[in-house]
């Protein structure tokens, strides 16, 4: 067996810590798991950004939930000073003793706000600078390079502590834990059947191949595997949670999600990360009402959180208040997280869909090609709440059986439905609702913008071309419609 | 579970270890009187809950098994977290300095806590999880004889293939030789070595290899287990802390450093003390090793029998209660928790 160590050359540095890790041996799973997933020279959707449209861009950035309040539900209307809202999330979120001022509620709509951000970019911006520097001075084995403090921490002042007392914002509790079953995913977890087949010939000499790898943890994988598909329905938010939530809408939290896509981005996370935490934001969204205002709050905690899970150096959270444009201090952001977790009793055991994923890869040879597009594909299932009620596993196997479809590669022969554990039956579903996806407008940009790079081999733009193309294949005609309009 | 009980549900006794970021009690539930440990975890830090809680927390939720030490409750205070655990009776470092001859202890007793210890990893590593922090003082002991992987603070959910992570783990003496090295893509292996460490100071009563800073740690390793070279150990020059003038040692047969431990005894020890992670043995085959026949073969009886039988078999039981702790140095730590 040949071990595969082309690609090593071209690891790149989503995966930052991976990028760095000095490796004995490479094998082929290695080189996989290392250049996989992660591609992206970070900045360079941001920095196009920068240098183009800077203020249309900004704007849209930076207003992150803004646009949204203008036309949906009607206490987001611009006029009303924040100050008069309540608070989401409740004492524990809002803590007495904590005051605001009404500037800091410019992530939410004012032009005030956006013109502001825009003299603020160098924040952000010098992440990027910073970042890059150290890039290019990093030889590719530097481990030390990686232990230095880095996800960008720019040297920054903390502002909360000169924030005054102003306009105390009263917080109206709202716990209004929707009576509903929290986890309830009637519909697509009932269609997923859950039965073994017996293992193929092919995945049994695959199996083996792996005993001499350490990486691959080969004697335990079977065991781990079969543990996450039990965990999984623990975790599954329930679909339906947005009949609770009287302020927000699905289109709201699409615009969370492809803002939080790009704060991943820009952070250079792990993928596992970004993964985490979106399913933190719906697992809290599932028991607990929010309001539009602290819609940003939840997702920069759920980031927070995640990345304190996830990452062997997780940024501070300075960088999180920053980003989300200093819209919430971090004594809000720290009294979020602990509600947070309290909210999901601390239990962050979640199945991540990029462990599926990389087991299919396995009967897929490893392809680069397939397990990029894959993971554009897989993400889908973040910004499209239609997918929510899916197990990962199940997500994972749509994505890997669509992107070997676009890319030809062949049938779904048994070892690839062994390792995915669903056959072409049970994913066919699955596919459809993210080829309904691609085949409308874009309305998740951000997200778009992230696949279109070349070092995610434009995913986004050739996937999206070719499910136009064959959407009518599938019985998908009516597209014009974007998904917030048939939401 | 969470949030029914508060803190005052527990009457706080004695102190049972003190660190940077939690504090451990003894304490008891005032309604059941069951004895508890409370682990108070101080969240006045700038960055909010300490990383090492929420993954501690949220894996110790998962990982039930009679030889993890349970994790009962999570009481949030206004400025603490506070977890509430099984109470145990000590660790295993103080249970061998209070029963041990000069710390070491009966080669049946080391058989049954490696058997328990052994079991434990596999349950973890079954569950995908890294405990990267083994050493006698995160091992429980109870006056039953049970043993439980305790301190879950540095542990970690890994995937497949395992990703990078820190190479800040585990105490020094009990870290393996790859991670000293600089590997950051360890996997199960690194758990195996810390219980092979362990194994040989049940044994001696001391440390096997007490390093006082990464480098000579390495060396001491070598000393015994002989210097590897890019031929044993292909990818060695590789390591960013690989040194080509590194002193060559020749390997030592374990059983000459090691005469107390019988030939069987010391070939699982040689599984576990492998140089290179990929040849350490795994801790579901370890748990086959012949030198466990003895305790598994006795009755044929299921494990969960079995440890009855095991524990029933540690002599002295009425001295298995560990010492007060106000009688032993108190050490850095959690207690074991």
């Amino acid at each position: 067996m040949v071990r595969a160590t082309r690609n090593l050359r071209s690891v790149t540095n989503e995966n930052d810590e991976n990028t760095a890790a000095p490796t004995a041996r490479v094998t082929r799973a290695k080189a996989a798991a290392l250049n996989v997933d992660e591609l992206s020279m970070p900045s360079k959707p941001l920095q196009t950004k920068k240098a183009t449209g800077a203020v249309a861009n900004a704007t849209r950035k930076r207003n992150v939930l803004g646009d949204v309040s203008n036309v949906t539900k009607a206490e987001a209307a611009d006029g009303k000073k924040p100050a008069a809202r309540t608070g989401l999330v409740s004492k524990a979120a809002q803590p007495t003793g904590i005051k605001k001022t009404t500037s800091t509620r410019s992530a939410l709509t004012t032009k005030e706000a956006n013109k502001k951000v825009e003299t603020k970019r160098s924040g952000p911006g010098s992440i990027v600078a910073q970042k890059r520097k150290m890039m290019k001075t990093k030889e590719p084995a530097a481990a030390k390079e990686v232990e230095a403090p880095e996800e960008g921490e720019p040297i920054r002042k903390k502002v909360h502590t000169s924030e005054q007392d102003e306009n105390v914002q009263t917080d109206v509790t709202q716990e209004k834990p929707a009576t509903k079953e929290p986890v309830a995913s009637p519909g697509p977890e009932a269609a997923a059947p859950r039965h073994r087949p017996p293992t193929p010939e092919a995945a049994k000499i695959l199996d083996s191949e792996d005993l001499d790898d350490p990486l691959m943890v080969a004697e335990y994988a079977n065991d781990i595997f079969e543990y996450l598909r039990d965990l999984e329905p623990n975790s599954v938010p329930n679909p339906q949670y947005m009949a609770h939530q009287d302020d927000l809408d699905w289109k709201t939290r699409g615009i969370l999600i492809d803002w939080l896509v790009e704060v991943h981005t820009r952070f250079h996370l792990l993928p596992e990360t970004l993964f985490l935490a979106v399913n933190i934001v719906d697992r809290f969204l599932s028991e607990k009402v929010v309001q539009l205002d602290r819609l940003q709050l939840v997702g920069i905690t759920a980031m927070f959180i995640a990345s304190k899970y996830e990452e062997v150096l997780s940024p501070h959270i300075a960088n999180f208040r920053h980003i989300a444009d200093d819209g919430f201090t971090e004594a809000e952001i720290l009294s979020a997280e602990r509600f947070v977790l309290a909210t999901l009793n601390y239990d962050l055991s979640y199945p991540n869909p990029m462990n599926f994923l990389r087991r299919i890869s396995k009967a897929d040879n490893y392809d680069i090609e397939s397990r990029t597009f894959g993971k554009y594909l897989m993400e889908i299932g973040l910004l499209d709440h239609r997918l929510m009620g899916y197990r990962p596993s199940h997500i994972a196997a749509a994505a890997m059986y669509l992107a070997r479809l676009i890319l030809d590669r062949g049938e779904w022969d048994e070892t690839l439905s062994y390792y995915a554990g669903y056959t072409e039956e049970e994913i066919l579903p699955v596919v459809l609702l993210m080829i309904d996806y691609m085949a409308r407008p874009v309305i998740h940009e951000a997200f778009f913008k992230k696949y279109a790079s070349k070092k995610f081999l434009k995913a986004s733009i050739i996937a999206r071309q070719w499910a136009k193309k064959n959407a009518p294949l599938y019985g998908i005609t009516n597209t014009q419609l974007t998904l917030d309009e048939v939401s | 579970m969470d949030g029914k009980r508060h803190a005052a549900s527990f009457q706080q006794l004695e102190k049972l270890g003190e660190g940077t970021y939690a504090t451990v009690f003894k304490g008891r539930n005032r309604q059941t009187g069951e004895l508890v440990a409370l682990k108070e975890i101080h969240l006045d830090s700038e960055e909010g809950t300490p990383s090492t809680a929420i993954r501690e927390i949220s894996l110790m939720k998962e990982l039930k098994h009679e030889n993890i030490v349970a994790l009962h409750d999570v009481i949030h205070t206004e400025n603490k977290l506070m977890l509430v655990f099984e109470y145990m009776d000590g660790d295993l470092k103080k249970y061998m300095d209070a029963h041990g001859e000069r710390g070491a202890l009966k080669p049946h007793v080391i058989k049954s806590f490696m058997y328990q210890l052994l079991r434990g990893i596999d349950f973890c590593h079954k569950n995908r999880v890294l405990h990267r922090d083994l050493k006698p003082q995160n091992l429980l002991i109870n006056n039953k004889g049970q043993l439980k992987l305790g301190d879950f603070g540095l542990a970690r959910a890994f995937g497949i293939p395992v990703n990078t992570f820190s190479n800040e783990v585990v105490t020094l003496w009990y870290r393996a030789p790859d991670v000293l090295l600089g590997s950051r893509t360890y996997n199960t292996s690194i758990d195996i070595w810390s219980a092979g460490c362990i194994m040989a100071e049940m044994f001696t009563g001391r440390p096997l290899f007490p390093g006082t800073t990464n480098e000579d740690q390495i060396l001491r390793i070598f000393r015994i287990m002989g210097t590897p070279n890019e031929r044993t150990w292909p990818g060695l020059s590789q390591f960013p802390e690989f040194k080509s003038t590194w002193q060559s040692y020749s390997i030592q047969p374990l059983g000459t450093i090691l005469p107390q431990i019988d030939p069987l005894g010391i070939d699982l020890l040689g599984c576990m003390l492998q140089l290179r992670p990929e040849l350490r043995i795994s801790a579901a085959d370890a748990l086959k090793h012949p030198w466990f026949a003895d305790l598994i073969g006795q009755s044929g009886v299921p494990v969960q029998q079995q440890q009855q039988s095991m524990t029933s078999q540690i002599p002295g039981q009425p001295q298995m209660m560990a010492p007060p702790y106000g009688q032993v140095p108190s050490q850095a730590g959690y207690g074991g928790y």
